[in-house]
């Protein structure tokens, strides 16, 4: 934590007194409306409500303040409070861990366990990690201020965990020159700029995957998505694919699994999971990788959809709700 | 998009054995997402061609009793109430006990029945009215068919092919496929993804349509010999290409009363009937992907005022007005584009029409467009204004340049009309890409071992041109209307697509161990630990209120303020964990939970620390954590603190609580006289965090019980703090209790004894017991637990004068 300290407007109880007199004279200026010409009342009118509002505020203030004052203080360094017992702890049977957060845990278990580092995406990035180093055109209609959300200075928190990509194979080239290939995963928080309802959140996470080495294929891409979801799902599972479209993957899919039979799922029945694709040679270039030695893969999915489709949740509006009675059922 | 299976299936050949589920799996699987497949093939069940035999007026009212024929050889009676009903003509006819096909997918279908009008007439069945038989238009008349293509007793469905499968087609990943959004491209893929040749319709390559000689070739594109129609593209970048024409339109005819094709084919595509002229443009885009528009050439001339015609297109200005079609006014920005009469506005280029050029009745000339816009402007364009045409949608895909001039011809031909002028600017002409791959080149991206014939015939079936350099190399020249295959990924993807990504064998490469992340491991730790606890764990989101953070004691300006947020909820990004936690506590509170423990670990952002070494925001992982009871008259600080030193001394950090005196954002909501700053005691200039009650004003104003505490630390500094030494003691503990009266701290005790132990090399674990204070004194009677794994009696009485 930095120790910057944030200045902030104080006003003594002394001042309370001054204050009150002023909002009193104010009172007593309205009278004098009278005198002013008709056309230039509202003016005066809206000038003197004006004051009166600030004065009216500045009073709050100072009342909050005589509110904190009144404030015993305690020993900090003790344990209890004077002729109080020590506190105890809950109860065990009360606690809970949030279950988006339980699952993100098991993800990463098992990539980590598939030989994949992991590194958590940012909640505030810029257009050059965000669009640009992902290939994606000046002026691509995915740009424009209706999906990504921004701030004044032009920030974005990102839509999608791939803002990590540029930073992943730049951060971790050092593996291919050291003959190994580059296996990450990022989980993280993204943002979209949509209304809510009960399968929308502007807020959710998702997990990045980037793999890159001299000799992989889209096939190990495939091998590789299986065998997290067949761990995941403690099961075989048939998978499938749709084309899709990444301007920073060349070839795009969409990876789909058959529903899994725990979750109740019937022959037939496929999910889609996640979109991946080949990494295109622009973002490997960006990032200082020969695209001609080199290719890889990357994916990116959800993790709402996970935890809801495995505890059988239909409003992904809890996630985020704060509220008690959903999550100590977990 | 909805995509008519029938209506593909006039352009690819399907074989038999493949069903319809089959090419609708394949298709998903190779080409793109079918969203969800409308069962057409019994709407029309039921539904009859009739002629009417005979048509009598029923006085007095605007209904007709009529005798049609079915085929069969008793008439059957139906009164009609359309106007248009004659004796002599072709009409369909429900049958009792049939559904009105455009209720089919209602709630309740409309099941039609016999029954008596007017009391005394018998009606068996319905004569249709095109919007009944769900092909749109006004409910004003009754279809009336052509008696050369059916006869009574025909089913309908049988006469126009309306047994058919609807496929919705997810639009978003064939954004860059403009192509595909025309029947003609998306048979080409299915062609392709059937390993066979795709059979070019003729007229996207000729151009017969104009007779001989009419046409010349400029410099610039194609135009008709004796031309005055002139056409000025400010900016190429903005308009690739730009062709049009003058045509003479034809009288109506007797034809185009009946129920066509084109009017089904619009219908089933989602699209109305507006007009002849308008249908053909509408049906052209359906077919080929090629948006048009028509204006009435004589209303476009005197728009003008100029007396030849002169089409410019540019740029509008900032706030320039035009009313479209729809009577809708725009006020313009400047990325918007403007088809202009010599530089009136007439139409929003790729969006929609202008009221002053529209074609009505009285049209006797039309000015037809086909051209291509940038996509860019025209996104803008569309989400500026909301404009989400049909031909906007295909344009915002970047429709190619090198079709304009084919569908236009095609267009002629099909309004068969006289062609009297045409002008074709092309100026952004963009060279064919050649793209050189191997055959190794594709199998080692794709995982595959496709030999080179096969990728070949891949290729050429859906319209790449192939030129051999050698044994493995080729050189791969795409086709007008991809304008999204530049690179050697791009051909590859083509060749692992049409030939099936899940004909790819799945497979696992070999590579090196992952390291463990440390600040996961120790979050999930932490989750562990504190839902152990009785703690529970919260996700809040990212941005907050003004509001919330007013609340917080929190300073606006130190907030990254979101410019697009969805409400004014969601406009500034956090600071820290608490005040999130603070207003989830009052939501409990209310529920009502009687006592709780909340927490939350998640990124923040503050302003003042300013950026890293990439010139983002500095971002830290806090855990907030908030302790709350609706009735508890103790003091909730101790509380908070029970837990989070119970994290300390877990990983073996050594802290300082001492009063809060910092003002940081952190800190802001806490009171300082009842919190306290957490420092590492062996570097006391890291803090670590803050543990504490809060403010009276900040417990009103989240209007929260009394009990309530909470701390807010740094994962950071705990992570690069934690010990990983663990003493383990086994040797027989003496246990002594101790107690000081005083008017000082607990730690002013605890000080004192440390003091003595170390002084007299004794080491003793000091465990905090009870504080009391006796009625009416100032003195508190402060008790600690010792354990001494060397006691000593004189160390002892030390202590004991203390």
């Amino acid at each position: 934590m930095y120790e910057t300290v944030v200045l902030q407007y104080n006003i003594g109880m002394q001042d309370l007194q001054k204050l009150k007199d002023e909002l009193k004279a104010i009172n007593g200026e309205y009278a004098g409306i009278r005198d002013v010409p008709v056309e230039e009342r509202a003016e005066f009118g809206r000038k003197l409500n004006e004051k009166k509002q600030s004065i009216l505020a500045k009073i709050a203030e100072v009342e909050q303040a005589a509110i904190d004052e009144m404030v015993e203080p305690i020993d900090v360094t003790a344990w209890s409070g004077v002729n109080e017992l020590i506190p105890e702890f809950y109860s065990v049977t009360a606690g809970s861990k949030h279950p988006l957060m339980t699952e993100l845990d098991r993800v990463i278990d098992i990539y980590q366990m598939m030989g994949f580092d992991v590194i958590e995406s940012r909640q505030l990035d810029d257009e050059f990690h965000m669009f640009d180093s992902l290939n994606f055109p000046k002026e691509h209609p995915a740009r424009d201020g209706y999906d990504t959300f921004r701030t004044e200075e032009g920030l974005i928190p990102p839509a999608h965990t791939s803002t990590m990509q540029h930073r992943v194979l730049k951060n971790f080239k050092s593996n291919l020159d050291e003959g190994k290939a580059i296996a990450v995963v990022v989980p993280g928080r993204v943002f979209r700029n949509e209304d809510v309802d009960a399968t929308h959140e502007h807020t959710f996470y998702q997990c990045e995957g980037v793999y890159v080495s001299e000799t992989c294929t889209l096939g190990d891409m495939l091998g590789i998505l299986r065998e997290f979801f067949e761990k995941y799902y403690e099961q075989k599972l048939n998978i499938r694919t749709q084309p899709g479209y990444f301007p920073f993957t060349e070839p795009s899919l969409e990876f789909m699994i058959e529903k899994p039979k725990a979750l109740g799922g019937k022959k037939g029945d496929f999910l889609e999971m996640l979109g991946c694709g080949m990494i295109h040679p622009n973002v490997l270039k960006m990032a200082g990788i020969d695209p001609v030695k080199y290719h890889g893969f990357a994916w990116g999915g959800g993790i709402d959809r996970l935890v809801m489709l495995r505890y059988g949740l239909e409003d992904v509006r809890n996630f985020e709700s704060g509220n008690l009675n959903f999550l100590r059922e977990f | 998009m909805k995509i008519s299976l029938n209506w593909l299936k006039k352009y690819v050949n399907v074989p038999e054995e493949i069903s319809n589920e089959e090419l609708i799996r394949l298709i998903g699987a190779r080409l793109v997402e079918v969203e969800g497949v409308i069962d057409e093939t019994h709407k029309y069940d039921n539904v009859y061609v009739v002629r009417v035999e005979s048509a009598e007026k029923i006085p007095d009212t605007h209904l007709t009793l009529c005798q049609i024929n079915d085929g069969g050889t008793e008439l059957i009676q139906v009164v009609c109430g359309a106007p248009n009903v004659r004796e002599g003509m072709l009409a369909v006819w429900i049958k009792p006990g049939a559904i009105v096909p455009a209720s089919v997918h209602e709630d309740a279908p409309f099941v039609i029945g016999k029954r008596k009008m007017l009391g005394k007439y018998d009606s068996c069945g319905m004569l249709a009215g095109a919007d009944e038989l769900d092909f749109g238009g006004k409910h004003d008349k009754i279809a009336e068919i052509n008696p050369e293509i059916a006869k009574p007793g025909d089913l309908l469905a049988d006469v126009f092919g309306l047994n058919d499968l609807i496929l919705e087609i997810e639009n978003k990943s064939l954004t860059h496929r403009p192509d595909t959004f025309g029947i003609i491209g998306f048979a080409r893929e299915v062609a392709g993804i059937l390993g066979k040749k795709f059979n070019e319709p003729e007229f996207l390559f000729k151009e017969e349509v104009f007779p001989e000689g009419f046409l010349i070739e400029t410099k610039e594109g194609l135009s008709s010999v004796s031309s005055n129609l002139e056409i000025e593209i400010k900016d190429a970048s903005i308009c690739p290409r730009y062709t049009a024409a003058v045509i003479k339109v034809n009288e109506a005819t007797e034809e185009d009363k009946y129920l066509s094709e084109v009017k089904i084919l619009l219908a089933k595509s989602g699209m109305q009937t507006v007009s002849k002229i308008v249908d053909v443009t509408n049906y052209l885009m359906l077919l080929t992907g090629q948006p048009l528009h028509a204006f009435d050439y004589d209303k476009f001339l005197s728009v003008g005022d100029s007396g030849s015609p002169k089409v410019v297109v540019r740029n509008a200005k900032d706030g320039e007005k035009i009313e479209l079609l729809d009577g809708e006014q725009i006020i313009c920005n400047p990325s918007d584009i403007l088809i202009t009469a010599n530089n009136v506005p007439v139409a929003m280029a790729g969006a929609m029409g202008g009221k002053n050029t529209e074609i009505d009745e009285n049209t006797k000339n039309i000015l037809l467009e086909s051209a291509t816009f940038s996509l860019y402007n025209l996104r803008k364009t569309q989400m500026a204004h909301g404009i989400f045409t049909e031909a906007i949608t295909r344009f915002t895909k970047g429709v190619p340049a090198g079709g304009t001039f084919n569908v236009l011809a095609e267009a002629v031909r099909e309004i068969n009309g006289k062609p009297l002028e045409l002008c074709d600017k092309f100026l952004n002409v963009k060279p064919v890409d050649a793209i050189k791959i191997t055959t190794d080149e594709i199998n080692d991206l794709l995982g595959t071992g496709y030999d080179k014939e096969l990728i070949v015939k891949t290729l050429e079936n859906v319209g790449f041109m192939i030129t051999f350099v050698d044994s493995k190399q080729i050189i791969v020249e795409t086709p007008f209307w991809r304008t999204d295959t530049h690179i050697k990924e791009d051909i590859i993807e083509e060749v692992g697509r049409l030939l099936g990504y899940d004909n790819i064998k799945p497979t696992l490469p070999l590579h090196a161990t992952a390291n463990k992340n440390a600040l996961f491991t120790l979050k999930s730790e932490l989750r562990d630990k504190l839902s152990k606890l009785g703690a529970n764990e919260l996700l809040t989101y990212s941005f907050v209120s003004e509001n919330l953070l007013k609340r917080a004691n929190q300073d606006l300006k130190n907030s990254y303020k979101i410019v697009n947020s969805i409400s004014p909820e969601l406009q500034y990004v956090r600071q820290s964990i608490i005040p999130n936690l603070l207003d989830k506590t009052f939501l409990n509170e209310k529920l009502p939970v009687e006592k709780f423990a909340i927490f939350e670990m998640n990124k923040v952002y503050q302003k003042n620390w300013g950026l890293d070494e990439e010139a983002v925001p500095i971002e830290k992982i806090h855990l907030g954590f908030v302790v709350a009871e609706r009735k508890n008259c103790e003091t909730a600080y101790y509380k908070a603190k029970k837990y989070i030193n119970k994290i300390f001394e877990d990983y073996g950090i050594e802290v300082i609580y001492s009063p809060l005196k910092i003002k940081t954002a952190e800190t802001m909501p806490f009171e300082p006289k009842r919190s306290a700053e957490i420092r590492i005691k062996a570097q006391p200039d890291v803090l670590i965090g803050v543990v504490g009650e809060f403010k009276k004003s900040v417990k009103n104003s989240f209007k929260l019980a009394d009990y309530l505490a909470g701390f807010e630390i740094d994962l950071e500094t705990l992570l690069a703090n934690k010990s990983h030494e663990h003493k383990i003691t086994v040797t027989k503990k003496e246990k002594r209790d101790l107690t000081v009266v005083t008017e000082g701290s607990y730690d002013d005790v605890k000080n004192k004894i440390e003091k003595i132990l170390s002084d007299n090399g004794v080491f003793a674990k000091i465990i905090p017991g009870a504080i009391y204070l006796p009625e009416n004194s100032t003195k508190k009677h402060i008790t600690v637990h010792l354990e001494f794994t060397n006691y000593n009696e004189d160390v002892m009485q030390k202590l004991e004068n203390l």
